[in-house]
């Protein structure tokens, strides 16, 4: 179906900056300019507001009662594509039902090429990260354990206590140490005490999709500041279409937008112009602009003079298992809460190429109530709780799962769809994940050596696996707009700066040169705060700041 | 009205107050029935009526909570109430066809007998969700089974799960259960 845009004089709003999109990186690179910078920000949001907190324990009730959707009008229909990881297109974007895990890369991740001879090093290093992560840690709040040095290196304490271990995580934890691995609690931004306003974590176990008390941190928290102190303006339902450049020379002079309409009303044109434009809608949504921008001056779209755009997506893939150990568990007191170490992430130079993380979880699988016994007889009434109860008085699951380190194939790539449309008539994104060759070649042998460290860990707890298994889909999405110094290989600067454009940049997760083998959001909000820097200096200091 | 609450109007109370329904009594027997005894008649009940609260507030072919991992948007089942309202009365007919007795009036092991026979269809070992189950008795069931009080009852302790606790106990072992009577 397509929709009707009203013809006409367009809208024109004017600012400093604009940012496109208003998910989780977009939100602090704003906070960190409204805080910084003296200048006029307009963010365009294509997506409807979202749920206010105050509403969101309804809504999760609805969720454990039935499995809705807890997010009501979170996503438009026809802006989707193949090879999605997931959907969201609302204020706050796909972080409004992420699950507040946020572990740093280790410092190898930035330096695979010098360091193992594969793939590509990023141009920016561990170490000038550091401030970045700990800005994003403290902004958004993350709650966090040091781990030993050596394999947990940062520059400053995290901004709250850790998460305690559970009763189960504790138990998990003298079983890992058991074979030889070190672990602590996973670092999330979910508040171990008040933190900025918002409550401590009650441990609901809904953290993802939703956390009903605010406890875990999403970007609406930081919109909805900075909205009310009308320090940015943010207009939603409002969907970028192109970007357009200056006649004379390089530079973006406006986005040309459609105000989507309401109950079958046409659409309405928008346009924005700033002096300088901020691509900020993530790995999907920013690849797919910049090559719909397309002109007869850019005829592959802007900032792609290289043909990089939308080439080398990232993500890792993992493999779990569950593992029966003879200790008494009691699945429920904090599931969502996990061990984490880096031990096998901060490798030395081997013969082949192998990093991952590794995270433990309490997990009901396999002490679940059934409806058969052994023998296939229906079991009711006390039959079935006795049942249950034998099953779980001695035994009890530990969930485990390694993300590793994926390499992207040059065409690991978004493309524009030519057989698909959306409602506006523009072709939608095509995704297509790949390995790089060598890294193609390391699968087999990687998923096998995991596969190999679970069973290890089984029979150090004189327990074994229940089922094990590799998720097929590249986990936490990135590139697409890969950072870089050299133009020819990459489509912005290590600030965001687009090689082609001066006044242009992309942030966040697209610019990521490879996906590393840990939850990607804190990389990806620790480089957009470091191109928030860039951006800011175009423009005046605020005098306390 | 802000444009949020234009977009997703809130949701009040979450889950409705039950409502009488037309057998409700031979659910009421179908809980006693399938139930853990341990539970008590109150604690029987109280399954039941939340049970019904649930199938109440079902709204069919509402939108799911998106997969992990997929960008496919799907949607809940269509609404089970028609078909577990039939099996919840035909279940009432072979009671009285069988043993001359409404399904209510029937022993214990009679009732379980003819729930036994009603659900044989559903192969699968491990229990269905409420929602997915085939017969109204395995949906009761599946419901309670599914609930923090029901892994509370297995583990004979006070887990909670899924609900609202302090953070500050998360690490200390679940305080065990006081049972009824003592």
């Amino acid at each position: 179906m397509s929709v009707l845009v009203r013809q006409g004089r367009p809208e024109v709003i004017e600012s400093d900056i604009c940012i496109i999109g208003s998910g989780i990186t977009a939100a602090l690179i704003a906070e960190k300019l409204t805080e910084e910078r003296q200048a006029r920000i307009v963010v365009v949001e294509a997506g409807d507001e979202t749920v206010p907190l105050a509403d969101r324990p309804a809504h999760r009730a609805r969720f454990v009662a039935y499995g809705e959707n807890p997010w009501g009008v979170d996503h438009i229909d026809g802006m989707t594509a193949d090879g999605l990881q997931s959907r969201s297109m609302q204020v706050g974007g796909l972080a409004m039902h992420w699950g507040g895990v946020t572990p740093r890369f280790s410092p190898e991740d930035f330096r695979v090429k010098s360091l193992f001879g594969i793939g590509d090093d990023w141009p920016v290093s561990y170490e000038e990260l550091d401030p970045f992560y700990q800005e994003a840690e403290e902004r958004i709040g993350v709650a966090g354990e040091q781990g030993p040095a050596e394999m947990d290196p940062r520059g400053k304490p995290f901004p709250m206590p850790a998460l305690p271990l559970t009763y189960n995580l504790e138990r998990l934890k003298r079983w890992t140490g058991d074979s030889g691995i070190a672990m602590w609690s996973q670092p999330s931004s979910k508040n171990s005490v008040p933190y900025r306003g918002r409550a401590i974590c009650c441990r609901n176990d809904t953290c993802s999709p939703i956390c009903p008390v605010g406890a875990k941190y999403s970007p609406d928290f930081t919109w909805e500041k900075l909205r009310a102190s009308r320090q940015v303006e943010l207009m939603s339902r409002t969907l970028v279409r192109r970007l357009i450049v200056d006649d004379r020379s390089n530079r973006i002079v406006r986005a040309e937008a459609v105000r989507r309409g309401r109950g079958g009303q046409a659409a309405a044109p928008v346009h924005f112009r700033a002096r300088t434009f901020v691509v900020a809608a993530g790995y999907a949504w920013s690849p797919h602009l910049l090559m719909l921008s397309r002109s007869g001056r850019f005829p592959n779209g802007v900032a792609n003079r290289s043909g990089m755009v939308g080439k080398y997506m990232t993500g890792h893939r993992n493999v779990f298992a569950f593992i029966r150990l003879p200790m008494r568990l009691y699945p429920g007191i904090n599931e969502q809460h996990s061990l984490v170490t880096k031990q096998f992430m901060r490798v030395a130079g081997t013969d082949r190429y192998m990093r991952h993380d590794l995270r433990v979880w309490e997990s009901s699988v396999g002490r679940r109530p059934r409806l058969r016994d052994d023998a296939g007889a229906v079991l009711l009434g006390d039959e079935l709780l006795a049942d249950w109860r034998e099953r779980t008085a001695t035994d009890g699951t530990a969930r485990v799962r390694a993300y590793y380190d994926v390499l992207p194939h040059r065409e690991s790539a978004l493309t524009l769809d030519g057989a698909a449309t959306n409602e506006y008539g523009d072709p939608r994104p095509k995704l297509t994940f790949r390995d790089s060759v060598e890294s193609a070649a390391l699968r087999g042998p990687t998923e096998d050596a995991i596969k190999a460290l679970f069973q290890r860990m089984a029979k150090a707890g004189n327990g074994d696996i229940i089922r094990s298994g590799t998720d097929d889909f590249q986990d936490h999405p990135g590139g697409g707009c890969r950072m870089g110094n050299d133009p020819a290989t990459s489509v912005v600067d290590s600030y965001g700066r687009t090689h082609d454009h001066e006044n242009l940049f992309v942030v966040g997760a697209p610019t990521s040169v490879t996906g590393g083998c840990a939850n990607g959001t804190l990389t990806f909000l620790a480089v957009g705060l470091r191109q928030a820097t860039a951006i800011g200096r175009e423009f005046p200091a605020r005098r306390s700041s | 009205m802000s444009s949020a609450a234009a977009a997703n109007p809130p949701i009040a109370g979450g889950l409705p107050a039950p409502a009488r329904q037309p057998n409700a009594t031979v659910l009421a027997a179908i809980g006693a029935a399938v139930l853990p005894t341990e539970l008590g008649a109150e604690g029987t009940r109280r399954a039941v009526s939340d049970f019904q609260r649930w199938m109440d507030g079902y709204r069919p072919s509402a939108e799911a909570n998106h997969g992990y991992g997929t960008g496919r948007i799907q949607h809940l089942p269509a609404d089970p109430r028609p078909r577990w309202r039939s099996q919840l009365a035909a279940l009432d007919q072979d009671a009285r066809r069988k043993h001359g007795q409404s399904f209510a009036a029937l022993a214990r092991a009679d009732q379980q007998s003819l729930v036994r026979a009603a659900v044989s269809e559903e192969r699968g070992e491990t229990l269905p969700t409420p929602l997915t189950a085939r017969h109204v008795a395995l949906a009761l069931l599946a419901h309670f089974y599914d609930s923090p009080a029901a892994t509370d009852l297995c583990y004979e302790a006070t887990i909670g799960r899924q609900q609202c606790r302090p953070l500050s106990t998360a690490s200390q072992q679940p305080v065990p259960l006081t049972r009824r009577g003592q």
